[in-house]
C-alpha cells in the first residue's frame, strides 16, 4: 500500500511518515502543492494524505486534481481549520475523510486503513489478527470461526486496536476514536479500562489469546508477542 | 441636580441681584426728581412768605406763625444766606407715622428782625414709590420664573434632544454590534464635537475588539500545528519498547495534557466562531432527537456509573440552529450532567415546544449566577478533563441564537434550562 503526505510543517509529516510506515505502508512525501500535485501525476498511490494550508496552493486544489486525474486514491484532509466549510467543500469535491489538527496519528492510521477497505471492491473485507478475524461489513468477529459477541463500540474498539496492532493507543486517543471529540465533556479517561477489560474478557473467552496489554500508565497496545 | 436646574438657579440669583440694583437705582433717581421738585417748592413758598413779611411787617410788628408745615419765628440769630434743606420723618404726630418730609430751614432778616423760617412738605408718595417699585419688581421676577421655567423646558426637550439620543445609544450598544452605531452630526456645535470624538471613540473601541478578537483566533488556530507535531512525537517516542516505566508515564502524561490543551484551543476557537457569526442557522433542528443521539452515545458511561436517565419528550423542541452548535449545545449540557453526577444519580430531560429543560443530580453545591457561564470557571471536581469552557460556550450558543439560558438549583438537583426568546 503507497501513501504520499503533503504537509508542509516538517516535524508532522515526518511522525506521519514513520508511524504509518511502522503500520507497513510505504510512504512519500511533499512538502508544498507544487511537489504534491507532481507526485500525484507521475506515481498511483492508494491513499493521499494533504494538508489544505500548503504553500503555493490549497490542498483542495490537490483533491480536485486528484479526482480529474480519475485516480483510485483515497483522500484523507487534514486542517488546522476545524472549518466545516473546508470539511464539506473537501467531501464535496471527493475527499474520503476530514481530519483536524491537531490528531492522533493512531486516528490517521484508522481512517487510513477504513478508507483502503472501503475503496478495495474486489475481495473481502476481513481483518485478521491471528485467530481473530473481523468481517468489516458486517462488523462481526470470530475467533477460531467462533462468533463473538460484541457490542457496537466494543467492535470498533477491537477494529482500532487490530488497525494500530502493536502499538501504544493512549487512553484520549481511544476515547476519542470511540466517543467523539465530545467524550471528554461527559468523562474522564478511567472509563476506558472498563471497556478494553469488558473487550478482553469476551475474546479470551472465546478461546484467543491474550494479547490487549496494558502498558504502564500509559495505554494500551494490541500484540501477539 | 440637573444641569438645567442648575443653570436656572444661577440664572435666577442674577436675575434677583440685577433685578435689586435696577430698583434701587431707579428709586434713587425718582426720589431725586422728587425732592428737587420739593426743594422748588419750598423755596417758591418761603419767597411767598419773605415777600408777605417784607411787606406786611413794615409797622415794627413781630410775626409769630406754627402750623404743621409752616413755623415762622423771630431768633437772636444772624440771617443765613442760604436755606437747608433736608430729609426729615416727622415723628411729631401720635403715632408716629415715620413719613418722610422735606424740610427747609433759613433765618432769615426782616427789617432789623431775624426770622426762623421753618417750611416742610409732606413726601408720602415717596413711600407709595417704594411699595410700587417693589411690587413690579416682584410682578418682573415672577414673570421671569414663569417664562424662564417653560423656556426650559422646550429647550430641555428640543435642544438637548441629540444629546439624549447619543446617551441612548451608549447605554443599549452591546461591544458586537459597536460599529452599526452612528453618532449623527445635528446643528449644535457642542454636540457635532460631542458625536464626532463618539464615533472616533466607537472606531477606535470596535478596532482594538476586532484586533482582540482576530488575536484569539489567530492564536488559537496558529497553536494547532505546532500541538499537532508535538502529539505525533510523542506518540512516536511511546512507541520506544525500550522505555522504563517513569519515562512511559511521563510521556503518557505529557500527551493527555497536550490533548486537553488541543481540546481548550478548539473551544476557544468555537467560542470566537460563534462571536463572529460563521455559524448561520439554516435548517430547523431538533433538540430532542439530537439528545436521543447523545444518550446513545454516552449510554455506556450512563450505565457505568449507574445514572438513570428520565426523559420526557412532551414535544419536539425545534430550533434554527447550525447543526454544530446544536451538537456543542446538548453533548455540553448532557456532558456535565453526567460528569457532574454522582453514582446513582439521575438525569432528567424535559421537552416541549417553547422549552428545553436538563437537570442532574449532584454533590457539588450550586453554582453563583455571576460566575456560571464564565469561561475557565472549573470546578475542581470535574476532574482533570474539564476545560473550563463547555458552559461559557452553552452561553454562547444561546446568545447568539436568541435563546435564553437559566440555571437554578433546588434539592441537590441542578435545572438548565433553554426557552425561546
Amino acid at each position: 500500500m503507497k501513501i504520499l503526505i503533503i504537509e508542509d510543517e516538517k516535524g508532522l509529516r515526518d511522525s506521519i511518515e514513520k508511524y504509518l510506515e511502522y503500520q507497513g505502508f510505504v510512504c512519500e512525501t511533499a512538502d508544498n502543492f507544487l511537489t504534491g500535485k507532481e507526485k500525484i501525476s507521475q506515481f498511483a498511490y492508494d491513499c493521499i494524505v494533504v494538508d489544505i494550508g500548503l504553500p503555493y496552493g490549497s490542498g483542495l486544489d490537490i483533491v480536485s486534481a486528484v479526482k480529474e486525474m480519475e485516480s483510485k486514491a483515497g483522500i484523507i484532509i487534514i486542517s488546522a481549520k476545524n472549518a466545516l466549510d473546508d470539511k464539506l467543500k473537501g467531501l464535496e469535491l471527493g475527499s474520503d475523510d476530514y481530519l483536524t489538527k491537531p490528531f492522533h496519528l493512531s486516528e490517521l492510521n484508522a481512517r487510513i486503513n477504513a478508507i483502503l477497505r472501503r475503496r478495495k471492491f474486489e475481495g473481502s473485507k476481513i481483518i485478521r489478527f491471528n485467530e481473530i478475524k473481523l468481517d468489516a461489513e458486517a462488523q462481526s468477529v470470530t475467533v477460531n470461526d467462533q462468533t463473538v459477541d460484541l457490542t457496537e463500540k466494543e467492535y470498533q474498539l477491537l477494529e482500532y486496536f487490530v488497525a494500530n496492532q502493536r502499538r501504544v493507543l493512549t487512553k484520549p486517543a481511544i476515547a476519542e476514536h470511540i466517543w467523539g471529540d465530545e467524550y471528554v465533556q461527559a468523562g474522564d479517561y478511567d472509563f476506558i479500562y472498563t471497556h478494553i477489560k469488558n473487550l478482553r474478557k469476551k475474546l479470551l473467552d472465546a478461546g484467543s489469546g491474550d494479547y490487549i496489554k496494558t502498558v504502564y500508565r500509559s495505554g494500551y497496545r494490541l500484540t501477539d508477542n | 441636580m440637573r444641569l438645567l436646574t442648575k443653570t436656572t438657579l444661577y440664572f435666577f440669583s442674577a436675575m434677583v441681584i440685577v433685578l435689586v440694583l435696577t430698583g434701587f437705582y431707579l428709586f434713587q433717581q425718582f426720589s431725586r426728581q422728587i425732592n428737587e421738585r420739593s426743594d422748588r417748592e419750598l423755596m417758591a413758598e418761603e419767597q411767598g412768605w419773605i415777600d408777605y413779611l417784607e411787606t406786611g411787617l413794615e409797622n415794627g410788628n413781630t410775626f409769630i406763625l406754627r402750623t404743621r408745615e409752616v413755623a415762622i419765628y423771630p431768633v437772636n440769630a444772624s440771617p443765613n444766606e442760604f436755606p437747608v434743606i433736608e430729609d426729615i420723618a416727622d415723628n411729631s404726630l401720635k403715632p408716629k407715622s415715620g413719613l418722610p418730609y422735606r424740610q427747609l430751614s433759613q433765618v432769615v432778616g426782616i427789617g432789623d428782625v431775624s426770622y426762623q423760617v421753618i417750611l416742610k412738605k409732606s413726601q408720602e408718595q415717596k413711600a407709595v414709590l417704594v411699595t410700587n417699585f417693589t411690587r413690579v419688581m416682584m410682578l418682573v421676577l415672577a414673570g421671569l420664573f414663569i417664562v424662564t421655567i417653560i423656556f426650559n423646558w422646550i429647550i430641555s426637550r428640543n435642544l438637548w434632544a441629540p444629546f439624549r439620543r447619543s446617551l441612548q445609544k451608549i447605554r443599549t450598544t452591546e461591544l458586537n454590534k459597536i460599529q452599526t452605531v452612528h453618532f449623527e452630526k445635528t446643528n449644535t456645535k457642542e454636540f457635532n464635537e460631542l458625536n464626532s470624538s463618539l464615533n472616533d471613540m466607537r472606531d477606535k473601541i470596535y478596532h482594538d475588539y476586532i484586533n482582540m478578537k482576530e488575536f484569539t483566533e489567530n492564536a488559537a488556530h496558529e497553536m494547532q500545528t505546532p500541538i499537532a507535531v508535538v502529539q505525533g512525537k510523542l506518540e512516536l517516542l511511546l512507541q520506544d519498547q525500550n522505555l522504563k516505566e517513569g519515562q512511559l508515564q511521563s510521556l503518557a502524561e505529557a500527551s493527555e495534557v497536550l490533548n486537553r490543551l488541543g481540546k481548550l484551543n478548539q473551544g476557544l476557537l468555537l467560542l470566537a466562531k460563534i462571536e463572529n457569526n460563521q455559524y448561520e442557522s439554516a435548517e430547523p433542528v431538533s433538540l430532542t432527537a439530537i439528545t436521543r443521539k447523545y444518550l446513545q452515545l454516552f449510554d455506556e458511561l450512563i450505565k457505568d456509573k449507574g445514572i438513570t436517565v428520565e426523559t420526557d419528550f412532551g414535544d419536539e423542541f425545534n430550533l434554527r440552529l447550525h447543526p454544530v452548535l446544536a451538537d456543542s449545545l446538548v453533548s455540553n449540557l448532557l456532558g456535565n450532567a453526567i460528569k457532574y453526577n454522582y453514582p446513582g444519580g439521575v438525569i432528567k430531560i424535559i421537552a416541549s415546544k417553547a422549552s428545553y429543560q436538563i437537570s442532574n443530580s449532584s454533590r457539588l453545591e450550586p453554582i453563583a449566577a455571576g460566575k456560571i457561564f464564565k469561561r475557565f470557571n472549573t470546578s475542581k471536581d470535574g476532574g482533570e478533563s474539564s476545560n473550563g469552557l463547555g458552559l461559557a460556550i452553552v452561553k454562547k450558543i444561546a446568545d447568539a441564537n436568541g435563546l435564553q439560558l437559566n440555571y437554578h438549583a433546588q434539592n441537590g438537583m441542578h435545572y438548565f434550562e433553554l426557552r425561546v426568546m
